[in-house]
């Protein structure tokens, strides 16, 4: 080491360190966490941080000293001194990075091991993921199946994951917590939500034309309106023919996530506007009630003007029972006639 | 070439209109694509006839045989990349010597079957600086369209073609055939060797890829299409869900990565063999040592790619189920197959960049090489923890849990050998006598991005923070700061770094350095608050996102307008200099590797005389020190090089 060059080095370091520091610091890394796993991922996240700016605050001293101190000059055409290594110094920079990433990869572990270890009582939730959509239901309220995902909180929750068609990705950035979704394959997810709201569920593995939109939400209730909810539930799909269990198969099924209704304020672009059922189905010749049941059913048959094959997916006609479709046909036609 | 040069391209006896439509060339390519192509058509129709398969005229077969299997095929022969071999095999009269399709005297050679590894080297820079443009017009649209939330200009199926194609171009017609290009032409050079130990295999190398790009880009054009599944074509999405567009990038990647397989052979072969007289394996330059260990990477694992896509393509197109659940395959078996290429693909896209760095600092720092041996063997540790690490890629994929941690143990440890690259370029540069030259300059600029690309890889490392940002704009911000940072930086140092080699040329170094610092701070601005998106929730390969993203993604958008605007002064420097640029000394950095101890451009055989390696090629600063002294030819060695 030369003399002279201490300080200037531990100099920039510092200011490179602090400027990394403060960008740490200052910006909104990672969602406020909702989930115990997500707070204890919280630490790790620092932990690795702290060493990956220790690491970048030398590299940028020793750069940035080399860059300003041994730049040569114009007419300077010597050569620098011939030094072809030194085993020293080759053993430290090869063990110091061996025993940080080794901490690093302990401590991984270690969150992994515990995020992954179910609680007492837990909570199973079975999750389906199809093209575009999510649906949740709840062996522990007779299979009530919802198109939002409600927990109670501060109770360990185990997410069964099914695919229909291809790999989903399920995801709430809160919880830091995410599970592929593949079809022929179970997956599982563990999470304890710890804090009251709402937060968004997103797909995050490529799955179609309609990925974007493949949303919905998490919301974490206290434990006695989540109780309430679950058995207050069941009389809803329950009642055939009308038209709230066709509201709530059309919200089961995250029809929204791609067609515009107003009768349930959805908003969705991929699709055709379904408050324009009757003048499709005119275009299309057809009587609105059968139009309607063979959209769903058979999507391909008739394609609306401006949109493409292929996108809605064709499994909606085994996916929903008799009942259910009938009473979301019923509930479209009498929705799009008040829009 | 000598006036006794038989061409045997062309019978001698062939007239004019003959040789025109029969003599090897783009009009035979013309109508033999044509021919092959029919005969394609006819094959599937006849097959299906005979089975009795309805309907007999089913498109997706039919156009895979014969667009995208037949008539490349055509045009190859067409243009005479075989003519060598089928004579051969026929009985006709060959000259092994036979050197009529060598060396360029007009650009009109470029556009030929060129056995001169010197024209093909030309020819794969020039080629994936063309689909570099095209990839990176297809990031621009990508921009335009999320620089507001909501969809504004395209469906969905034309947007996830995007950045599908955006990508596959990147990889497999830019990052790794650009290397490829720089090695063909440094590589044999810096071992003293004539050519490439098989010019004619590498000259059907270079005319693979314009195929496989063309595939690529031409699934827009198809009806349905473009292939949509990002590329990474997971299974079941791109196997069984996905129109025909699909089964263009399968077959292209077959192009590309045949292309990609001969090329190592043939760089294994010529390491192996043909290195100059006292040229030890510890002699070698280390851009040398880069593309042996990328080779065998190469070689080892592109064929699981191939398979990989073959298998996917049988879903597509013959109905088999090896990742269709429904019949009993398994989805997750693609994953394994494609990651175990894809994974070592990234060293195969980041090793050769190591190796310009390493030529490109020792000389510009006017220093050895710090700790040689040791930056040869982390190449060859690369190489062996590269293949235990893929399934890092598939920590949220449902795979077997317990994989989960010893591939986080051998993803963090393959850091290791990567940190001592990075320290021992630094010890390099330490004392040195530093010029930036517009090489230098991107190899400074490839270190420290190449830094924060590795960091935030260790992070990626980490099993529950990679857990979390998963498939989010922090993984698009690692791979780009990597491969961006990290790869197309050194593609840049390397282009400018031997450009006066390979045209015997100067560059403006003015617009160098305008060139730099451009793409140098367009590419921080792009990609560093994708960083910030994605730990915050923004998932990647989405048209439309939360309106809380809208401000970052408009700077974003901005930025990455600025970074493709840089291109422009890096053409217009390339252009004019190779066309008007000052006449380039033999030597002009004043390095030792023994590229530079030829004319430049380098004579068509590159060595009058046979080099004798007698020493390191990083004995800067030395006294007397030699790389190698050109001693005279002895008689038998003429003999060996065939020097005609």
């Amino acid at each position: 080491m030369r003399r002279g060059a201490i300080a200037p080095l531990i100099g920039i370091g510092v200011v490179a360190g602090g400027i990394a520091a403060a960008v740490a610091l200052a910006l909104p890394w990672l969602p406020t966490p909702a989930s115990k796993e997500a707070a204890r991922i919280h630490p790790l996240f620092w932990f690795v941080i702290v060493i990956c700016i220790v690491v970048f605050a030398a590299v940028t001293a020793v750069m940035g000293y080399t860059i300003i101190r041994f730049r040569a000059a114009p007419d300077d055409d010597s050569d620098g001194p011939p030094i072809h290594g030194h085993t020293g110094l080759e053993i430290v920079w090869t063990l110091i990075p061996t025993l940080l990433v080794t901490a690093i990869g302990i401590v991984s572990a270690i969150v992994l091991a515990r995020n992954d270890a179910l609680g007492a009582n837990v909570l199973r939730v079975n999750v389906t993921a199809q093209q575009f959509a999510w649906s949740f239901s709840y062996p522990e309220a007779n299979g009530l199946t919802s198109g939002t995902l409600r927990l109670p909180k501060d109770r360990s929750v185990l997410l069964v994951f099914h695919a229909k068609d291809v790999i989903h990705s399920f995801w709430v950035p809160q919880f830091s917590q995410k599970q592929d979704t593949v079809p022929g394959i179970e997956t599982r997810l563990h999470i304890t939500p710890n804090r009251l709201g709402t937060f968004p569920v997103i797909c995050t593995e490529l799955c179609g034309l309609g990925h974007a939109v493949m949303r919905t939400q998490a919301i974490v209730m206290t434990p006695a309106a989540f109780d309430k909810w679950l058995h207050g539930q069941s009389s809803a799909v329950a009642s055939p023919n009308s038209s709230v269990a066709g509201a709530a198969v059309f919200k089961n099924n995250a029809c929204g996530a791609c067609h515009t209704l107003k009768a349930a304020g959805t908003t969705g672009k991929v699709g055709p506007d379904l408050d324009k059922l009757a003048a499709e189905a005119q275009a299309a010749g057809q009587p609105l009630q059968d139009f309607v049941r063979q959209s769903i059913v058979d999507p391909n048959a008739y394609v609306a003007k401006g949109y493409a094959k292929n996108v809605m997916p064709a499994t909606f006609g085994t996916a929903l029972s008799k009942q259910e479709l009938d009473a979301l046909v019923q509930y479209l036609i009498s929705s799009s006639k008040k829009g | 070439m000598t006036a006794t040069t038989v061409d045997h391209e062309v019978s001698p006896r062939s007239g004019g209109a003959r040789h025109y439509l029969l003599g090897a060339g783009w009009i035979r390519a013309l109508w033999m694509s044509a021919l092959f192509a029919a005969f394609g058509f006819g094959l599937v129709v006849l097959l299906r006839w005979w089975g009795d398969w309805q309907p007999i005229f089913k498109w997706t077969p039919i156009v895979l045989v014969s667009i995208l299997v037949c008539a490349p095929l055509g045009f190859l022969a067409g243009l005479g990349t075989f003519d060598y071999w089928a004579r051969y095999a026929i009985g006709s009269p060959t000259r092994v010597d036979d050197h009529s399709g060598h060396g360029a005297t007009s650009w009109k050679d470029y556009f030929k079957v060129n056995t001169d590894h010197k024209v093909i080297g030309v020819q794969y820079l020039v080629t994936t600086i063309v689909f570099f443009i095209l990839g990176g017009m297809l990031a621009l649209l990508v921009r335009a369209e999320l620089a507001k939330p909501g969809t504004q200009y395209f469906d969905p199926q034309t947007y996830n073609g995007l950045f599908s194609v955006h990508a596959s171009l990147m990889i497999f017609l830019f990052v790794i055939p650009a290397f490829a290009g720089l090695a063909n032409f440094a590589v044999p050079l810096m071992l003293g060797a004539a050519d490439m130990a098989f010019p004619r295999l590498n000259a059907l190398s270079f005319w693979l890829l314009p195929i496989a790009g063309i595939m690529m880009l031409s699934s827009f054009v198809v009806p349905g299409g473009a292939f949509a599944c990002g590329w990474t074509g997971y299974a079941p999405l791109c196997s069984t869900h996905q129109p025909l567009g699909a089964v263009f990038f399968n077959q292209g990647v077959q192009w590309a990565g045949a292309s990609s397989i001969m090329t190592a052979l043939n760089f294994l072969v010529t390491i192996i063999t043909m290195r100059a007289p006292g040229m030890t394996f510890w002699r070698m330059p280390l851009l040398v040592w880069a593309n042996f260990t990328t080779s065998l990477l190469v070689v080892i694992a592109t064929p699981f790619i191939a398979g990989s896509q073959f298998f996917s393509m049988f879903d597509h197109v013959m109905h088999t189920a090896f990742f269709d659940p429904g019949n009993g395959g398994y989805a997750l078996g693609y994953q394994h197959i494609f990651w175990f290429y894809s994974h070592p693909a990234v060293y195969i896209m980041m090793l050769p960049g190591f190796g310009i760095v390493s030529e490109v600092i020792a000389v510009f720092s006017r220093k050895p090489i710090f700790g040689y041996r040791l930056m040869a063997l982390s190449l060859m540790a690369i190489v062996v923890l590269g293949f235990s690490v893929w399934a890092h890629h598939m920590f949220v994929s449902g795979m077997a849990p317990w994989l989960r941690v010893p591939m986080m143990i051998t993803t963090l440890l393959i850091a290791v050998p990567t940190g001592i690259k990075i320290f021992s370029w630094l010890a390099t540069m330490w004392e040195g006598k530093l010029r930036f030259n517009t090489p230098m300059l991107f190899a400074l600029g490839f270190l420290s991005m190449f830094v924060i690309g590795g960091l935030s890889g260790v992070m990626l490392g980490a099993v529950p923070i990679d857990i979390h940002v998963s498939d989010t704009y922090f993984i698009v911000a690692h791979i780009h700061y990597v491969l961006f940072g990290g790869s197309v930086f050194t593609i840049f140092a390397g282009m400018y770094y031997w450009f006066p080699k390979i045209t015997g040329r100067m560059y403006n170094e003015r617009l160098g350095k305008l060139h730099f610092w451009l793409t140098f701070v367009g590419f921080n601005l792009t990609f560093f608050p994708m960083h910030l998106v994605g730990m915050e929730g923004m998932p990647r390969r989405v048209a439309d996102y939360a309106p809380k993203f809208a401000s970052l993604n408009m700077f974003i958008s901005l930025a990455s307008f600025g970074l493709g605007m840089s291109t422009i002064v890096f053409l217009y420097n390339m252009i004019t200099s190779w066309r008007n640029g000052p006449i380039a000394p033999s030597n002009p950095w004043r390095g030792m590797t023994l590229e530079w101890l030829v004319s430049s451009p380098p004579p068509t055989f590159n060595f009058d005389e046979i080099p004798q390696v007698v020493g390191s090629p990083y004995e800067y600063g030395v006294p007397g020190a030699q790389h190698a002294i050109l001693a005279p030819a002895r008689a038998t060695e003429v003999e060996e090089v065939t020097v005609p």
